[in-house]
């Protein structure tokens, strides 16, 4: 229940923002990296590997494909990792207060993290690859449907808490007996689900599908580009765990709450990549709009019906 | 189409979906193929030609090069045409280590197949697992054989690894322990439903589109065409212990796991079989150096489907000519035509379903246009490529 705040400088370089964002994103990229490989039968990588990866990445040559925009081919990469790390400073990271809190900050925070989705669409259509132009389509169009269920599932705990601020929904979810993951289960599977399609993750991979379009968008990117789409993509695994924890798993009020509950959830999103071929692109769309949103609706009615009542 | 510009998907010959190269151009609108090409030749390697410059004794280990997934069959066949040109037979024990070793590289092959069409539909746990399940096969052949890929079972008029009481003991085992594995797989395959997705109706071939194509093995088993070079012109061993034909109706992507893994089990029924009733006597057979001038066509049943050997020899110690007709080649002509109107997500899968090898169909093509034919030969063909690569630089 006791929540701390921080300095507002620390807030954007060290913590919640920047330094602890880029370390936690690669420790939580290691550990579904390592529990996929254990589940999968394989050995894993070592717990540098994310690490290492980023750096090596980060020391190579970034070429600029022939026919793109060079302003925003560097750009993206930037605006999609600054993005995605504004959006930690409205969450409790680790269980501390949100850095900055305002009314309706849950919709900015949802945005911001949509903005790394639509850079990566974008910076595949930038390129005249054409693995990047259907990779683009294809995250655009993965973008568009699980976005609104994915919405709506967050929407069902901000209505019942009576805010759209994150911190008193965290407040809120802390103080019930009961997580709102036990009330509102239909939400938390959509919510869950939305969650992987978010992140790209098995079976909602057909973005990148390596075995179709090489590596979907980002196909072009190599070096410094590429090292900066990933890591945003480690801050988002972060930020989106933390974002559902927070909602359905009963509130972030300290540090330890908070490595449990994500890590829990990176555990259950670990085997269920593990468990399922790749959807194709319209089954996914399929699956979004003819289940996921019917789903979410359905919850957000029996809310309200439970809330007239 | 609605537009005039095509949009055309290149894949390969450096893809990740493909493990040797290939080029494959499909047409797409939005995700729909709308039109689909192949070209193959990346790794000619002149290995007919080749033949022509050794001894039959040398050809053996040079056709085991062709393939090295199937590559025992590669030698079997060569060695069965050979030794039908010399009128020699090989001893029925050595007849009886040809089909078991073939059964045994059936069983890898297959479930190396089964790895490779899993990962391309997305689900790698199951390539893992599968390929794990695999290193089973893989130690017993290293221990029979000494090798884990080019076994180097045959010789010319007979085979040089025998069966022992306690490799027969340990084959047994290991094939209890994979049937258990391979259960498996058949429940995984053919209920899982997000696999099922991706399966089930997809890539369809009919019966006639099979037989129009000249589809072989198990992709045209999969389609109903009852086709297996064991069954319609039994060699080695496999008179007398003959094998089930496993066929499914269906013709699409599943019926094509569903008819390999059955093929699986049936491998394993047949390598029990064979090492309860091991008949005793010599491996080899006395082969002549010089083969007495003929030809003939050997034919044996790839992990692929039909593999078609001449031989034809000069009464010389090296043979005259050598033609090989992989079954990968006869495969392709189909996948191309059951591509279009799929989703280019569905590519992959539909082209590792026919268990495409690419090495092995790689030889010397007459081309045949509608107005004109073309031969080449080895002078032509090496200043072709010498020009080719004169105007590629």
């Amino acid at each position: 229940m006791n929540n701390w705040s921080v300095p507002p400088l620390i807030a954007l370089f060290l913590f919640p923002g920047g330094l602890f964002l880029f370390l936690w994103g690669l420790f939580y990229e290691w550990v579904d990296r390592k529990l996929v490989a254990r589940l999968q039968n394989r050995v894993g990588p070592r717990w540098y590997q994310p690490l290492a990866d980023l750096v090596k990445l980060l020391a190579k040559e970034e070429i600029v494909p022939e026919g793109s925009d060079p302003t925003l081919f560097y750009l993206l990469p930037v605006l999609a990792l600054a993005c995605a790390m504004t959006s930690a400073l409205y969450l409790p990271m680790a269980g501390f207060m949100p850095a900055y809190s305002f009314r309706g900050d849950l919709i900015v925070a949802l945005y911001l993290l949509s903005m790394l989705t639509i850079g990566l669409g974008v910076a595949g259509a930038n390129t005249p690859n054409r693995f990047s132009l259907i990779g683009a389509t294809r995250t655009l169009t993965q973008l568009f449907s699980y976005e609104a269920p994915f919405l709506l599932a967050l929407l069902g705990p901000a209505i019942v808490a009576g805010s759209w601020r994150i911190s008193e929904i965290n407040f809120y979810t802390q103080q019930q007996p009961l997580w709102i993951m036990v009330t509102q289960p239909i939400g938390f599977l959509v919510a869950l689900v939305g969650l992987m399609g978010k992140l790209e993750l098995p079976p909602f991979d057909a973005p990148e599908a390596e075995t179709e379009i090489v590596a979907g968008a980002l196909t072009e990117y190599s070096g410094r580009g590429y090292a900066l789409f990933r890591l945003g993509k480690n801050v988002e695994l972060v930020i989106a765990l933390t974002l559902v924890a927070t909602f359905y798993l009963g509130g972030l009020a300290n540090p330890l709450q908070f490595l449990v509950k994500t890590l829990g959830l990176l555990v259950f999103l670990a085997v269920l990549q593990t468990l399922f071929a790749r959807l194709r692109i319209d089954q996914t769309v399929g699956l979004w709009w003819r289940i996921g949103a019917l789903l979410a609706i359905a919850q957000l009615l029996i809310l309200f019906v439970i809330n007239l009542v | 189409m609605t537009s005039e510009r095509k949009f055309i998907v290149p894949i390969g010959p450096q893809h990740p979906a493909l493990k040797e190269p290939g080029h494959f151009e499909f047409t797409v609108d939005g995700e729909i193929v709308t039109d689909a090409s192949v070209r193959l030749g990346y790794v000619h390697r002149g290995i007919e030609k080749g033949a022509e410059e050794r001894s039959y004794i040398q050809d053996l280990y040079l056709f085991e090069r062709i393939c090295g997934i199937c590559s025992h069959v590669h030698a079997t066949a060569f060695a069965l045409g050979v030794e039908r040109l010399a009128g020699v037979e090989a001893p029925l024990r050595a007849q009886a280590i040809r089909s078991l070793v073939a059964e045994m590289e059936r069983i890898h092959s297959h479930m190396l197949w089964l790895g490779v069409a899993a990962h391309e539909g997305g689900f790698d746990t199951l390539f893992m697992y599968s390929w794990r399940d695999r290193e089973i096969v893989m130690d017993l052949l290293e221990a029979f054989t000494g090798n884990r890929v080019n076994y180097s079972v045959n010789l010319l008029g007979g085979v040089k690894c025998d069966v022992n009481e306690s490799l027969r003991d340990q084959i047994l085992r290991g094939m209890d322990q994979l049937e258990k594995r391979i259960q498996h797989y058949l429940n995984v395959v053919t209920t899982d439903r997000t696999f099922l997705a991706r399966t089930e109706g997809v890539g369809r071939m009919t019966r006639e589109q099979a037989d129009l194509f000249g589809a072989v093995g198990p992709t045209a088993r999969a389609s109903g065409v009852p086709r297996d070079v064991r069954v319609d012109a039994p060699y080695a061993y496999y008179s007398t212990v003959p094998v089930r034909l496993i066929t499914d109706e269906r013709g699409d992507l599943l019926a094509r796991f569903v008819v390999r893994i059955n093929e699986l089990f049936e491998a394993i029924r047949v390598i029990r079989e064979i090492l309860d009733h091991l008949p005793e006597g010599e491996l080899t057979a006395r082969m002549p150096r010089r083969i007495p001038a003929g030809e003939t066509i050997s034919r044996v049943e790839a992990p692929r489907g039909e593999l078609f050997y001449f031989v034809k020899s000069n009464g010389g110690e090296k043979p005259e000519r050598v033609k090989v007709r992989t079954p990968s080649l006869c495969n392709w002509g189909s996948v191309m035509q059951v591509a279009v109107g799929h989703k280019l997500a569905d590519m992959p899968m539909i082209l590792a379903g026919i268990d495409p090898c690419f090495s092995c169909n790689d030889r010397m093509v007459q081309l045949k246009r509608k107005d004109s034919q073309q031969w080449m030969s080895w002078e032509d063909l090496r200043q072709y490529g010498i020009e080719y690569y004169k105007k590629v630089l």
